[in-house]
């Protein structure tokens, strides 16, 4: 007995994981410097969808909350980074002089809306991308987790939500630029020049990296134990002691922080943000990566968007039929490996896994 | 004997400030009169034993004091505060511990992330994510395995457990929140005789430092724990005392008449 309490470790990043992940960091160093320009843009959106699929893993994957509105955290994200950007070009590069964005001027406003002028400044926009999602999840999330909603109905609600702002966006042109979005935007700078593509890489590719370790250092510690239990029954931890909707709504509004950060580095690569972002189609895509690449493995989210994103854009050039290709390809996967590519691994490389690394590393320990 | 007659006496007095105190409770489930009138009160470091035939209200009234159903009208006091209705959590952290009829555990968790979890201390946000694994808190989580003999199953998944070991789990789970008072549905359900009377041994070690209500069909088992028995029949109590004096009460004898249980008990 006593022996068994001495030999219980706490969970521990075990050397071979962290071996291969130094070596996967070390690839996504020196890829951008082998990738041409098209390689290096396309990576570089693909490991924010990436992040975004991680954020998703953490309410839908660990928590058991199935969510169609990450798309919308995101492109709320995109808005406070694109007007930013918007506002920020220089006055002879904007169609119309001045410092109104053109498509003001197409739709009459004569002045600056008073709640977008103070996202000229970085700091504020900076804030802005985190807190707006944030805040909006936040409010959202209020309401859906402490009263009964449960299960499909808060499916249905982030649907619903997901496509009344869609239709809002389109029709705040004066505002948002309606179906085209903000389009045009500055580039990036930092100290007066511009940044170039290799360095938004690297900074995206830090965030990935930031996304990720947050992620699983949160999901290793007893939340991660909290938010299992939730996914599993929820009713039954709440005689424990939980406050169940306090976990949720924190998880909830991080996640959508997260995604919300995501959409404010797009931008700045994208060049520009669109409702396009908002529509169900986008948010439907999060889901597929994260049901692709594996519910609560993290890595398997944004390994399954960079794959479907290089899938798309070699079938793109071999066949006009590629949507199909990507169609059948979905269909196997969700068919054939349920539990998502991940569970192709051996269990020792799933960062999932290592959360739940008592198993793993004690039993041996307690028999002896 | 005497000694414990003596002080159960006091305890009817109304002298010991009661632990958890139920009075007048009515449950309605559209229309349906699960409990009425129901008053119930439970001491420092008595077992009560519930019985009654199926579908008397033994666990609603178990739901009612956990909020797990909402009272219609009627007082629950815990120590002397009004918890009527309070939220799930909020009772639990005030020391009242339950487990469910049918095993209410975490099957896809090991033994051991069941009891950190229902472990007391740890519920906020912060707290749960700065949580360090301590050696004091596995003592605490092995302490109560081996109180409930799973200590070899610690890191099994819970999934891969026997009915009777789950039972156990859960109510392994229950000693960790160290509550003081342990509410018990069924604990016995689907155990071996051999399973059962360690159930009842590990109930008699738990009532030495916490109250605790059990609810039980096995007459058998009953004797084997019960200082004081509450009938409930139809949402009413029918009768309560001790186990002679239940078995001798006519009104029980009539509500059991050809029952099984009863039988086997007289
Ligand atoms: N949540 C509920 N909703 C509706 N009816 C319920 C609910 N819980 C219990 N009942 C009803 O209340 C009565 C008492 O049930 P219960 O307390 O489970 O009985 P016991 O535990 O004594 O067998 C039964 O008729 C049952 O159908
Ligand atoms: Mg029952």
């Amino acid at each position: 007995m006593a022996n068994a309490v001495m030999g219980y470790k706490q969970s521990s990043f075990p050397t071979k994981l962290a071996a291969i992940s130094g070596i996967a960091l070390l690839i996504f160093i020196i890829l951008p410097f082998v990738f041409g320009d098209f390689q290096l843009s396309l990576m570089s959106k693909l490991l924010l969808f990436g992040s975004l699929g991680i954020s998703l893993d953490l309410v839908w994957g660990f928590t058991g909350i199935l969510s169609f509105a990450h798309g919308v955290f995101f492109t709320l994200g995109g808005y406070a980074s694109a007007y930013y950007l918007k506002l920020n070009l220089s006055a002879d590069s904007n169609t119309y002089g001045g410092e109104l964005p053109d498509f003001m001027v197409w739709n009459g406003l004569e002045t600056l809306p008073w709640f977008i002028a103070p996202l000229k400044y970085f700091p504020v926009a900076l804030v802005a991308t985190v807190a707006v999602p944030a805040l909006f999840a936040y409010i959202l999330g209020y309401f859906i987790f402490r009263s009964k909603v449960s299960g499909v109905y808060i499916t249905i609600i982030t649907l619903a939500i997901s496509s009344a702002l869609t239709t809002f966006f389109v029709s705040q042109q004066a505002y948002t630029g309606g179906t085209n979005g903000i389009t045009d935007v500055s580039k990036l700078s930092f100290l007066g020049s511009p940044i170039p593509p290799i360095g938004l890489y690297f900074i995206i590719l830090a965030f990935t990296v930031f996304v990720l370790a947050l992620s699983w250092w949160l999901t290793q510690s007893n939340l991660g134990l909290i938010l299992r239990s939730i996914n599993e029954n929820e009713k039954r931890i709440a005689f424990l002691g939980y406050d169940v909707a306090q976990f949720k709504i924190f998880i909830w509004t991080l996640s959508a922080a997260l995604a919300g950060m995501a959409g404010g580095l797009f931008v700045p690569l994208n060049q520009f943000i669109s409702p396009v972002y908002l529509a169900v189609a986008f948010g439907t895509q999060v889901v597929i990566w994260v049901a692709i690449g594996g519910r609560g493995t993290l890595v398997g989210p944004l390994l399954a968007a960079i794959l479907l994103g290089q899938v798309q854009n070699y079938a793109e050039k071999v066949t006009q039929d590629w949507q199909l290709v990507i169609g059948i390809l979905l269909l196997v996967v969700v068919l054939f490996i349920p539990n998502g590519l991940m569970s192709l691994l051996p269990k020792q490389l799933s960062l999932a896994n290592l959360s739940k690394p008592k198993v793993l590393q004690t039993s041996d320990a307690v028999k002896n | 004997m005497e000694a414990v007659l003596s002080v159960k006496e006091t305890k009817m007095d109304g002298k010991m400030e009661s632990v958890l105190s139920v009075k007048d409770l009515n449950v309605v489930f559209s229309g349906f009169k699960a409990l009425s009138g129901v008053s119930l009160d439970v001491y420092d470091g008595e077992i009560v034993t519930i019985i009654g035939p199926n579908g008397a209200g033994k666990s609603t009234l178990l739901d009612a004091i956990v909020s797990k159903s909402p009272v219609f009208s009627g007082h629950i006091y815990y120590h002397g505060k009004d918890i009527t209705n309070n939220s799930p959590h909020a009772i639990a952290r005030m020391g009242i511990g339950r487990k469910f009829q049918n095993p209410n555990v975490y099957n896809e968790l090991t033994v051991f992330d069941n009891i950190l979890l229902a472990l007391k201390g740890t519920h906020g946000i912060l707290a749960s994510i700065a949580a360090k694994l301590t050696k004091a808190k596995k003592g605490k989580i092995f302490d109560v395995l081996s109180r409930t003999g799973l200590v070899d199953q610690a890191f099994e998944q819970v999934s891969s457990l026997s009915h009777g070991q789950k039972q156990w789990v859960e109510i392994a789970m229950v000693l960790a929140q160290d509550p003081s008072i342990v509410l018990l549905d069924e604990p016995t359900a689907g155990m071996t005789a051999d399973e059962t009377y360690m159930t009842g041994e590990i109930i008699k070690s738990i009532s030495k430092s916490h109250s605790v209500v059990v609810i039980e069909h096995d007459m058998e088992f009953v004797k084997q724990i019960a200082e004081r028995i509450v009938v409930l029949h139809q949402g009413k109590v029918l009768a309560e005392g001790s186990v002679e004096e239940v078995q001798s009460n006519p009104k029980v004898i009539e509500v059991y008449l050809g029952h099984e249980t009863i039988k086997a008990a007289a």
